[in-house]
């Protein structure tokens, strides 16, 4: 007979305990699937929210971008036909390197020697900072410590010896108003504010020059129609004015230009009665209600945009340059335009704060993943206590705590990992279908794929830890129990 | 007339499992249910013992303190001279694995194992190799007659069959002490008799300590002595040899 020895039990082989849970998950797999389901949904939620605010943001970003740049002319006919403002010369200054080519356009123009650009530059920043920070106090307060004052008109109030004093004076009383520096920093800055003064003066003079040079040089035709000729002759007026206009960004502009002219040609000619029957026709509608989007709609094919430049002749409107496939280029470029600015509206709401998801939005995303691991360990809670049986029994056997414990965070793990995976999976297949409807397929290019395969795996983790955690706590008590103990707690 | 509490075999004498004062309460909201009150056994390695006595008894708590199953509220169970309470969780643990077996009323197969799965269980705790456990498993299921049946799983048995692979459960370990509650319960005449046998051999050749609850008066034909559990307390314990005079008297209810 064998002697009773008490020793130390040996521990149960990792993989053991592995094929033993996966048989236990396999014996239970309605019970698993559900848990499984919990964490998905949980998982494919949070990975929604994620995946369109990460698209949305790239959308964002694209549009922007692409907007920007094909408003070349917008931005050229506003610099040549009117001298800035104070304003906009210092925020221009406070936003652009210093190498750029307009900086050094508007010290040609100011007249500034190099030094005086650093320091007008630098002054410039601080402007737009304190600028800023006022902008940013409501009226009563902004009433009570500069009075009526707005806009650049504070600092030539608050450089006023007295006026500068009450403003300490009232600004030391409102605790609740911080002012970006101190008053110190504030008072310096003031001290060359009449510099600033002056330096934007010049510039404004050299602009107003350099824009009647422009007008000069407009022979009768409207900065759009002047801008179309800007790689020709034109090109040199806007230099020999002091802009810098380089060769290549002449070209894009006038190319720009060439195009918003041969639009509003080919718009132009919904105001004659013949070609807006044939589009009238085509849509059946009434001519009354055919819009520049149907006409656009109706010359993307070329035998109509044949038909329709025929109708435009016929009334008298002859583009030389204007061919089918001209009319058709201009048809797809009125076509994404008009995407980009749509989605450009829909990012427009796209906050700041954490992956651009705003403060209501990450608040959402943080209850619902509170909800999310209360489900989560609810469903870890349940699966463990119903065992509490095969816990005894196991124990009965000789398996240690330990073991137990292993083999129940075991299980949560792989279904976190499988849970996470079919939720991610899911969170962003609906999350980038959703965007893409919302914004059209040609933005199919602008998901970010990694953003998004990062964020899936982060989301994964999370269901991955969250349902590991669950488990820790009530495999732990299950397996401190005494066995009979385990037994009876059913 | 020797006294009830002495092993019948003068050579071997080790007591395997004793307890003093064992005293259980069940505490549930105000109302205290004492399951045993004071139990004082000494029970002697290589020993038959049959325990009998109305189910409400106290049996199955005696059963579980015995099987370093549940832990007294007040009492020792000393189980080889070793005080139970003392062990840590490891021990335990190698004390449930190694030296005692156990076979419950309710078979408690873990569901989701083959048969062969369930007997092996045990070793690989035991840290027994795979394939020795396989063989040994095997041939465990050979004796108590179900070698046929080592891919199926506890659902797709009958009661008869799920107790027979409980009882090979139980052996898996060769364990010292077998604990078993009503191991005859839920099987026919024949089967029955070959368990009790395979548990008279056991005992006889191994000389594994078998501590039985039962109702069946066969087992009264094998075992060494019989403990009557009444109350919480152990109403009376006698010698084989003695109950067999009285025989028309020993339901003890």
């Amino acid at each position: 007979m064998k002697e009773i020895r008490v020793s130390d039990q040996p521990r149960l082989g990792f993989r053991r305990v592995l094929r033993i849970t996966a048989d236990g998950i396999r014996y239970r797999l309605f019970r698993a699937s559900v848990t499984v389901a919990v964490i998905a949904v949980a998982v494919a939620f949070l990975l929604n929210i994620l995946s369109e605010s990460l698209i949305k943001r790239a959308v964002a970003r694209d549009t922007r971008d692409h907007i920007e740049q094909s408003r070349l002319v917008h931005s050229w006919t506003s610099r040549l036909g009117a001298p800035g403002t104070a304003e906009t010369i210092l925020n221009e200054l406070a936003n652009t390197a210093a190498d750029d080519s307009r900086v050094e356009e508007l010290t040609r123009m100011g007249g500034l020697g190099p030094d005086e650009l650093v320091q007008f530059q630098r002054a410039a920043g601080q402007t737009i900072e304190y600028m800023d920070f006022f902008a940013g106090l409501d009226y009563a307060r902004r009433r009570r410590l500069v009075h009526q004052a707005e806009g650049l008109a504070i600092f030539d109030r608050l450089a006023g010896d007295a006026n500068f004093q009450k403003f300490v004076a009232i600004l030391r009383e409102t605790p609740s108003v911080r002012l970006t520096s101190t008053p110190d920093a504030l008072r310096e800055f003031l001290a060359q504010w009449p510099r600033i003064r002056i330096w934007t003066e010049h510039v404004q003079a050299g602009q107003a020059i350099a824009v009647a040079r422009i007008a000069a040089g407009l022979n009768g035709r409207d900065l759009t129609q002047a801008l179309a000729a800007a790689d020709r002759d034109f090109g040199h007026v806007v230099r020999e004015a002091g802009f810098a206009l380089d060769e290549e960004s002449a070209r894009v502009v006038a190319g720009q230009a060439r195009q918003i002219l041969d639009q509003r040609t080919v718009e132009k000619s919904l105001e004659h009665r013949a070609p807006r029957q044939i589009i009238a026709r085509y849509h059946d509608i009434l001519p009354g209600d055919v819009t520049t989007a149907l006409l656009w709609d109706f010359v993307s094919e070329p035998s109509r945009a044949a038909q329709y430049l025929k109708a435009m002749q016929a009334v008298g409107i002859s583009g030389d340059q204007l061919q089918p496939d001209r009319v058709q280029s201009l048809a797809r470029h009125w076509h994404e335009m008009n995407r980009m600015e749509r989605a450009g509206r829909l990012t427009a709401d796209m906050e700041g704060g954490w992956l651009g998801l705003g403060q209501r939005m990450a608040w959402l995303l943080l209850v619902s993943m509170l909800v999310c691991a209360i489900g989560i360990s609810n469903a870890m809670l349940m699966t463990v206590t119903e065992r509490f049986r095969e816990i005894a029994t196991l124990k009965c056997l000789g398996a240690l705590d330990g073991t137990i414990m292993t083999m129940f965070v075991l299980e949560s793990c792989m279904m976190g990992v499988v849970g996470g995976i079919a939720g991610g999976l899911l969170g962003a297949l609906i999350g980038s279908s959703r965007m893409l409807v919302a914004f059209g397929p040609a933005f199919a290019g602008s998901i970010p794929l990694v953003d998004l395969a990062a964020s899936m795996g982060v989301a994964i983790l999370f269901g991955v830890v969250l349902a590991a955690v669950a488990a820790i706590y009530p495999s732990f008590r299950a397996a401190r129990l005494a066995p009979m103990e385990a037994m009876r707690v059913q | 007339m020797t006294h009830p509490h002495s092993s019948p075999s003068a050579a071997d004498r080790r007591v395997i499992i004793r307890t003093v004062r064992l005293k259980k309460q069940y505490v549930m909201k105000d109302v205290v249910t004492e399951a045993l009150r004071g139990v004082d056994v000494e029970i002697f390695s290589g020993e038959f013992i049959s325990v009998m006595g109305p189910s409400g008894s106290g049996k199955s708590t005696f059963f579980n303190m015995i099987g370093a199953l549940d832990s007294p509220s007040t009492g020792r169970v000393f189980i080889d001279e070793v005080d139970v309470a003392q062990l840590t969780a490891e021990e335990l643990a190698y004390l449930r694995c190694q030296k005692i077996g156990y076979i419950f009323q309710s078979y408690d197969l873990i569901q989701y194992m083959t048969a062969l799965e369930n007997v092996t269980t045990p070793m690989a705790f035991g840290g027994v190799a795979t394939d020795e456990a396989r063989k040994r498993g095997m041939r465990l299921l050979d004796t108590v007659g179900l070698g046929d049946r080592w891919s199926h799983r506890p659902i797709e048995m009958s009661g008869g069959q799920q107790q027979r692979i409980a009882i090979a459960r139980s052996l898996a370990n060769e364990p010292s002490i077998l604990l078993c509650d009503e191991p005859t319960a839920n099987l026919d005449l024949n089967t029955g008799q070959e368990i009790l046998d395979l548990l008279e051999r056991l005992n006889q050749e191994e000389k594994v300590t078998i501590i039985c609850a039962t109702h069946d008066h066969r087992m009264m034909n094998i075992c060494d002595r019989l403990m009557w559990v009444r109350d919480g307390q152990i109403e009376r314990v006698a010698r084989r040899n003695e109950v067999q005079v009285e025989v028309g008297t020993i339901d003890g209810e």
